[in-house]
């Protein structure tokens, strides 16, 4: 099947062409874009990103972490300091923060690698419609269609300011 | 703002799109291009002092840590206080990058990527001083939650160990922190490079391509690390304060430490960022997207958090005349009036005099200014931390037990050494990375070409 790549300059008119273009039962689509903008986040996926489900996991695993390895290791060899507990719950409660914080933190960094697909692609390889203007300040949106709705898909792009309509590959 | 004129472009950064190439692209990889007499000249000068450091860390090494002016009854000199030094400077790059953030201050942009490679780099250099400071460097392994020969664990009630712990989460989560930020910018580079570079940052960008999937998931990661590194930075150098403020020594032992160090970090990292990115910018000609704006802004929190740190300084006397304790009051009046009064003094007019003088607006954007009022903050606020370390120990309790410390030419240079460690660390990072996070300049700057608004604020 063919792929169209249409070119943009503003975030807005991308979104509004692919949200056009999903209603008209494309699904197939690829956004590119230089920078983050909030319009395009939900365009393609509504659903909030998993990435926050890492970063949960990952903070109570810390917590719980940080209670256990100061709990077990102060009652594995129990001495006595300060006439304080063994379990000395709000003393250990700063090493259970801080590995909350880390463990947190290293899975938002693993969340980030799994739901956004990272290392993408082989190496030194980028997708057929990628170009090195779409690092520059440009957007793309490619879309992938039958031949018969070529000519819809490449109207509807220009419809919505794209400067530049062109097949992928061709 | 006129934009700095075109240059030449070197070979290594030839760009693909000479023309169509947007114009921030244009500028900031440029600074990444070949380097210039100068700079090898100052890469020089900063691995001779990071050398001559190394060298003379081996001979401490072998004489032993006599050769440092550690004496009875001061056993934490200036190791430890560098080292609380560039634990504050690290604050700057999380708070901005974080904090600023959440706080959805635009101007952050401009200089949070400077800022975060400083964080990363001054933890880097503060670490190197506990092994430093424990002198059998190999044995720095013991705090580490590890059991010894006999089965015994470290000690958990120990501030120490606290230290560890938030020292090692604060470095683990700035560099993942600095290096998420990069990769968008990383790709950049890639569309870009030639040669090694090529190579280089096509592994470090991960087959970036800004599609929609990647940016998604990248603007939640760095929401929830900002979540996690907004308390992470004030814990870290409370953390740091609890090391003194949990002993009994008089001096240390105040409940105000936390907040008084906090902000005493906030205040010398933003210190530290305008000392190091004013040259930054004028020698790279960035006066198009680091505005005057955006150092008058930091120049504003350098004036409230002095103000911070200048209560804190009176309220600890207040404190100490109040308490009626006696090696209290004592150890306060032979700070401004014992063997320590020039640093006690240094410390007041740096830190709590001198920069009164940006509530003035023409000194908030005159930037040589600045630059002198920053470099003042960083001299001063070295000295706080000497002040309240060693003038703490050199008069506890007993007055048959107490000393006087000065620091040998070994510390001086071991110490002076880890500015050059930071600076090479910095100027690598300068030819290597972009210095300005380009992928969110271009967000700005889309976003107002797009409504018509001014760019770049």
């Amino acid at each position: 099947m063919p792929s169209l790549l249409g070119v943009f300059e503003a975030p807005e008119p991308v979104a509004d062409a692919a949200t056009r273009l999903k209603n008209r039962g494309f699904s197939e689509m690829e956004i590119y874009s230089p920078a983050a903008f909030e319009v395009l986040d939900d365009v393609l996926d509504e659903k909030p990103s998993r990435v926050r489900i890492y970063t949960l996991i990952g903070g109570l695993l810390g917590v719980v972490t940080g209670y256990t390895l100061t709990i077990w290791m102060a009652n594995d060899w129990p001495i006595m300091i300060g006439g304080k507990p063994f379990s000395s719950i709000p003393i250990y409660t700063v090493i259970a923060f801080e590995l909350t914080i880390l463990f947190g933190g290293l899975a938002t960094l693993i969340g980030l690698l799994v739901v956004g697909k990272l290392p993408y692609g082989s190496f030194g390889k980028t997708d057929e419609a990628y170009s090195a203007r779409f690092s520059g300040e440009e957007f793309g949106l490619v879309v992938e269609c039958s031949d018969r709705d070529v000519a819809e898909v490449d109207a509807l792009l220009r419809s919505h300011d794209a400067k530049e309509v062109s097949l992928v590959g061709a | 703002m006129a934009p700095p004129p075109a240059m030449p472009v070197a070979d290594a950064m030839r760009p693909a799109l000479p023309d169509g190439d947007s114009q921030a692209n244009r500028d900031l990889l440029r600074v990444m291009e070949k380097p210039s007499l100068g700079y090898f000249g100052l890469l020089g000068i900063t691995l001779l002092a990071m050398h001559v450091a190394g060298a003379l860390w081996a001979l401490m090494v072998y004489l032993g840590l006599g050769v440092a002016g550690y004496t009875h009854p001061i056993f934490w000199g200036a190791y430890i206080v560098t080292f609380v030094f560039w634990v504050g400077i690290a604050h700057a790059g999380t708070l901005i990058s974080a904090i600023l953030f959440l706080f959805r201050a635009k101007w952050r942009n401009a200089i949070n990527r400077g800022a975060e490679a400083m964080t990363v780099f001054a933890v880097l250099t503060a670490a190197q001083f506990l092994g430093i400071h424990v002198g059998r460097m190999w044995k720095s392994y013991f705090i580490l939650p590890y059991p010894n020969q006999r089965g015994l664990w470290v000690n958990f009630k120990s501030p120490l160990m606290w230290d560890t712990f938030a020292i090692s989460t604060y470095a683990t989560i700035s560099i993942v922190f600095f290096y998420i930020g990069l990769v968008p910018d990383l790709a950049i580079a890639r569309d870009r490079a030639t040669g090694w570079r090529k190579v280089l940052y096509t592994a470090l960008a991960l087959g970036w391509q800004g599609t929609s999937r990647q940016w998604k998931s990248h603007s939640r990661s760095v929401l929830h690390l900002s979540g996690l590194a907004t308390p992470l930075v004030l814990s870290v150098h409370s953390v740091v304060s609890w090391d003194f403020a949990m002993s009994i020594v008089p001096g240390w032992h105040a409940t105000i430490f936390a907040p008084y160090f906090v902000a005493g970090a906030i205040f010398s990292g933003f210190a530290m960022v305008l000392t190091v990115m004013i040259p930054v910018r004028r020698i790279y000609g960035l006066e198009r997207y680091i505005t005057d704006y955006h150092f008058e802004n930091m120049a504003r929190f350098i004036l409230l958090t002095s103000l911070i740190v200048g209560y804190a300084y009176a309220i600890e006397y207040f404190v100490a005349w109040y308490s009626a304790v006696e090696p209290e009051q004592t150890s306060f009046w032979l700070r401004a009036f014992g063997p320590y009064w020039i640093s006690t003094w240094t410390m007041i007019i740096c830190n709590a005099v001198i920069p009164q003088l940006l509530w003035f607006k023409k000194i908030r954007t005159h930037i040589p200014s600045l630059f002198v009022i920053s470099t003042f903050v960083n001299i001063g606020m070295w000295f706080e931390r000497y002040v309240i370390i060693i003038s703490g120990l050199s008069r506890e309790y007993d007055p048959a037990v107490w000393g006087v410390y000065t620091p040998t030419w070994v510390e001086l240079a071991i110490v002076a050494g880890s500015f050059g460690f930071f600076a090479t660390l910095f100027l690598i990072f300068l030819k290597l990375f972009p210095v300005i996070a380009i992928s969110e300049i271009k967000e700005l700057e889309i976003h107002a070409k797009a409504h018509g608004a001014g760019a770049g604020s």
